[in-house]
């Protein structure tokens, strides 16, 4: 299913957008060191998991939305909206549409028309055709999915999976949820078929992205 | 808090169609339209001509559930010059497209009788509304039943429907404010709030939100938001995928069109391109469906935060940043120390966590834990054990001198390294956010 980047296709067919007309949507570098071409390529489908994954996809979100691009979600209606501004999220475009279970695969194909990056929580057991249908949506459109949480029957080009998490600053009656640091690993096809392993602070004290 | 932020709520035309409600349990059964009998069938076909009908008015009609949509009156507005124009060109678009479609057995129109006396006929004009004009129904033949109404939000309009009412442009509020507390749809609720004296949506309105939700949780903080015209539908009004069976009874697509060349003016491309997904999101989920965040000051999450249904620039006169960004910062003591959870639970969850001695752990009148917590369940769910937490912090300063409301905010962590977010409420815990 993987295909090559049909770039000559995607650049008469993706309009223009405020970001730019490259096929790499900018990463926080946290995140890039993750990615194996140092940000999110256009098109592709990015996986989310783990504990900690919706903070994961926002502070993978930040970068392109920090550079201009509209970010959408579908299925997380209880988003911390405050998390992802500290994360680095530009509210200003940032939407979250609230579908029905029925109606998540038309919102989220919907939205790829308009938006560059669209954060997907799909319902548990995803038929493999809607998976597919979305995955060629986003190639067409050049927008990013990132799909968070385990959906395997989701195609994904890569994916990040948070694989240890602790809290740190609260103790036994006293002290604050301070900072969490993370072991995220990066696995995927192609260039990215080598795990990549980074420590992070997920969010630091700052409620940033950083590395630890 | 207590001055009345721009809600941003859209301004809707609501058209109630009684005869051509689907019964209550057929309507919930599913999205696939063919559980309830040929009667329901019907009655959706005919309310699926109405609506497409009405796409001829205004290109973006919401089907709201059966028998009920809703249209954005102020584009229409702008087209046909006055609003009166507007209910005129409906009424005569759903009274000729009920009567071209041959009338089934009428279905009862049931239940929606205003609470305040309020009938259908349009005549009928409930006081308390000084400014608001009456809304002409249809008059012909079996669209005399229709009900029409304009107010700022889904909740308002529909009020504003069951008493034919065009509720002025800014004065949904006002015109809020004199219902009962029943119409909220939460008996419970309103049992508490009419004993407390808060007999009114008006009366509700005027609490302190921060008090609502200690005082009545979860449901309490919804329908005070309603009642401050925050949140314009109750949760359960709308019945997912009515577009979706109208498009599957009719056997075609609604034929629903653009017409506003232009409405983006100088926004960026990407704007631009992220708006008109976002008004085809909107039509075909419903205006709320596709929300945007807006900060605001406050103490938890939810107060600081909240999300509401997004329009189009052009619709908004200030500039969008004015609203959307600069989040007031007055000192708010008690609000929650960075970093922000990345979860807020919409059902507030309740928690019960144990000590040692298997005991509840509470809350003391001097704002400590009443013994160190060993092991925490959410929802019924199997025990996790705790392997930290904060020392309880207030919400409300002054709720520490009186010792029977002890309303306190708590980070707890489990086990399996997820953070809670914990309210108290009465002697009881409930989720409020997930460190997730």
């Amino acid at each position: 299913m993987f295909a090559t980047p049909r770039i000559g296709a995607l650049a008469r067919r993706v309009r223009p957008t405020a970001a730019s007309r490259t096929r790499l949507l900018p990463a926080l570098p946290p995140i890039a060191a993750l990615l194996p071409e140092g940000g999110l390529r256009r098109g592709t489908v990015v996986r989310c998991t783990g504990s900690g994954a919706p903070s994961l996809a926002m502070a993978v979100a930040a970068g392109p939305s920090a550079a201009g691009s509209w970010c959408g979600t579908v299925g997380l209606d209880e988003l911390g909206v405050l998390a992802a501004a500290g994360y680095g999220l530009d509210l200003e475009r940032l939407v979250v549409v609230r579908a029905a279970p029925a109606e998540w695969a038309v919102a989220a194909s919907v939205l790829l028309d308009g938006v560059d990056l669209v954060v997907l929580a799909p319902p548990r057991h995803v038929r493999h055709a809607a998976a597919q249908t979305l995955a060629a949506r986003a190639r067409d459109r050049g927008a990013v999915v990132l799909v968070v949480g385990e959906r395997p029957g989701f195609p994904a080009e890569l994916e990040l999976a948070v694989e240890a998490a602790r809290w740190y600053g609260l103790a036994e009656g006293a002290g604050r949820l301070q900072s969490r640091r993370v072991t995220v690993v990066a696995c995927g096809r192609g260039s990215a078929v080598r795990p990549v392993r980074q420590e992070l602070w997920l969010p630091a004290a700052t409620g940033k992205v950083a590395a630890a | 808090m207590t001055g009345r932020p721009d809600a941003g709520l859209p301004r809707l035309l609501l058209v109630e169609c009684p005869g051509l409600e689907v019964p209550d349990g057929a309507s919930r059964a599913g999205g696939d339209g063919e559980t309830d009998g040929a009667g329901g069938d019907e009655r959706l076909r005919r309310f699926g001509r109405v609506v497409e009908a009405l796409s001829s008015v205004c290109p973006w009609v919401d089907a709201v559930r059966p028998g009920v949509c809703t249209l954005p009156i102020k584009g229409p507005t702008r087209y046909f010059g006055t609003e009166e124009a507007v209910l005129a060109q409906v009424t005569e678009t759903v009274a000729a497209a009920l009567d071209a479609v041959p009338a089934v057995a009428p279905g009862t129109p049931g239940g929606t009788s205003g609470a305040r006396g309020a009938s259908g006929h349009t005549s009928g004009t409930p006081g308390g509304t000084s400014g608001a004009r009456g809304a002409s129904g249809p008059t012909s033949g079996e669209a005399a039943g229709v009900r029409l109404g304009v107010a700022e939000g889904v909740f308002a309009a529909a009020l504003a429907a069951r008493a034919g009412l065009v509720v002025p442009v800014g004065e949904t509020a006002g015109f809020l404010a004199p219902w009962p507390v029943d119409v909220l749809g939460d008996p419970e609720l309103a049992d508490v709030l009419v004993r407390l004296g808060l007999s009114t949506l008006g009366r509700f309105a005027a609490v302190p939100a921060a008090d609502v939700l200690a005082r009545f949780g979860a449901s309490g903080v919804r329908g005070h938001r309603i009642a401050r015209g925050l949140e314009g539908e109750l949760p359960g009004y709308r019945v997912a995928g009515t577009g979706a069976r109208l498009v599957a009874v009719l056997g075609r697509a609604l034929a629903l069109q653009d017409r506003q060349p232009g409405f983006w003016g100088g926004a960026s491309a990407a704007d631009e391109r992220a708006g008109e997904v976002l008004v085809a999101l909107q039509r075909r989920l419903g205006v709320e469906a596709v929300m945007v965040p807006v900060l605001e000051g406050g103490r938890g999450p939810a107060d600081r935060c909240r999300l509401v249904p997004w329009s189009p620039p052009a619709a908004a006169r200030e500039p969008k940043t004015a609203r959307r960004r600069s989040p007031p910062e007055p000192p708010w003591p008690g609000r929650l120390p960075p970093p922000a959870p990345a979860r807020v639970t919409a059902g507030a969850p309740p928690v019960e966590m144990a000590d040692g001695a298997g005991a509840p752990v509470g809350v003391t009148a001097r704002g400590l834990l009443t013994g160190a917590p060993v092991r925490l369940s959410v929802a019924g769910d199997r025990w996790t054990p705790v392997t930290a937490w904060s020392a309880p912090w207030p919400v409300e300063e002054r709720w520490w001198s009186r010792a029977r409301r002890r309303v306190a905010r708590l980070q707890v962590l489990t086990a399996d390294g997820t953070g809670w977010l914990l309210v108290t409420e009465r002697g009881r815990w409930r989720v409020e956010a997930v460190y997730d």
